[in-house]
């Protein structure tokens, strides 16, 4: 019995670690999705390209420096049925990014929520499913 | 429930269409399919057939599966749709697939890599039958001896034969393995062998080798929806034959996008 449940809790742990979402074309091991990047800056390059965009933010860091953020979205025919464009943001647009930080890298990180500069929601998306929905076996 | 969900959908669709007019084909009416006073599409109405009277699979295909809202924010404003049987396709098991000592092995090789040699994550072809559950769109074209099935990631195809044709003995292993469909009553049964030997089935790394037999069955209860028994027999990496059935939703009113995995991943960069 003990052997079972632990079975099943190591199912459902893996299934965690290899969470994904409906945008993800790969395990996003990568990154550590428990953790949080709450950022705001300037944007200063986009990529809108498969299998993924991504934008590149200027942040003021705590010493006031620039430090230039790199954050992974869903792909671009993920975000065109969302409604989205290839022009919905652009070099120069004021963002708030939330999202999950690479595991080895320090500028890196996967959005999951993206607000102009006024707060409005640009982009929800999501880190992850819960892995007990997928019922481990 | 689900059908509330979709006709949700569609209506957002529908209202949202305007506002995205140009936006290529994305909200362009699909000509031809049944529809409610609305204009909604008919979900319930029966499913199309050939003029030899089959029924005819042809259109757009996703997962079947109820929007959720997995959006933490008060002012979210999306909601994810995936096939859960992406990640395990054995969820709806009771004891899970039978795997053998070797797939057990294989297993918790990929685990402890963290799934980064899921070829999915290296932009390898979305290989069947786990295209079905993958993230992106299907399109399936039907003709009398052959059906086609294309798919969006890296714009790939499949070709299933209808002429009656064996399946090839000792093939060279593909991808997609060789696939022929014959009719039993109103449902396709697609037969495939000659797959690669180091497939995996979802995300957990479900393996299928060069020595399973791949048996699709393919109905299509109304227009709106397919249901495909996914049996397999591979005695290399099951102990037994065991099968799944996954629901599939008629996509109408939009187009196919290509999403060329290569263009620019730098996900694999990542792992370090």
């Amino acid at each position: 019995m003990i052997r079972q449940v632990s079975a099943v809790a190591a199912g459902i742990a893996f299934l965690l670690a290899f969470a994904p979402t409906t945008w993800a074309h790969h395990s996003q091991s990568e990154y550590d999705l428990k953790g949080k990047v709450d950022v705001e800056g300037e944007i200063t390059k986009v990529e809108w390209r498969s299998p993924h965009a991504w934008i590149y933010v200027d942040v003021a860091s705590d010493k006031g420096e620039k430090v230039n953020w790199s954050f992974e979205l869903p792909s671009p025919v993920t975000l065109m049925r969302r409604g989205w464009t290839r022009d919905s943001l652009k070099p120069g647009d004021r963002v708030k990014v939330t999202g999950a930080p690479a595991k080895n890298f320090p500028t890196v990180a996967i959005a999951n929520f993206i607000r102009d500069g006024s707060g409005k929601p640009l982009f929800t998306g999501t880190t992850q499913v819960s892995g007990a929905d997928a019922d481990a076996k | 429930m689900r059908a509330a969900s979709r006709l949700a959908l569609s209506l957002c669709v529908l209202t949202l269409g305007p506002a995205l007019a140009g936006a290529q084909w994305l909200t362009y009416p699909t000509p031809g399919i049944p529809r409610l006073p609305n204009g909604a599409p008919n979900l319930k109405a029966p499913a199309p057939r050939t003029p030899d009277g089959k029924p005819d699979f042809s259109g757009m295909w996703f997962a079947n599966t109820p929007s959720r809202d997995f959006c933490k924010e008060k002012d979210c404003i999306q909601e994810e749709r995936m096939a859960r049987e992406q990640i395990n396709l054995g969820m709806k098991l009771k004891d899970g697939l039978p795997y053998t000592e070797w797939s057990k092995e294989q297993m918790k090789a990929r685990r402890a890599n963290g799934g980064r040699e899921d070829p999915h994550a290296f932009c390898m072809p979305p290989n069947f039958p786990r295209a079905w559950t993958l993230p992106q769109h299907s399109r399936i074209v039907q003709t009398p001896r052959m059906m086609v099935v294309l798919h969006e990631f890296n714009a790939a195809y499949r070709e299933i034969y209808l002429d009656g044709r064996p399946l090839p003995v000792n093939p060279n292993p593909t991808w997609n393995g060789y696939s022929t469909g014959h009719w039993e009553g109103d449902a396709l049964v697609i037969e495939t062998n000659g797959i690669r030997d180091d497939m995996w089935l979802d995300i957990q790394g479900s393996p299928i080798t060069e020595s399973g037999r791949l048996t699709e069955r393919l109905t299509r209860p109304n227009f709106g929806l397919m249901t495909i028994e996914i049996a397999v027999n591979d005695p290399k990496a099951y102990t037994k034959p065991w099968s799944v059935t996954i629901e599939m939703a008629a996509i109408v009113d939009t187009q196919m996008l290509e999403e060329i995995c290569l263009e620019n991943e730098k996900d694999a960069k990542l792992f370090k």
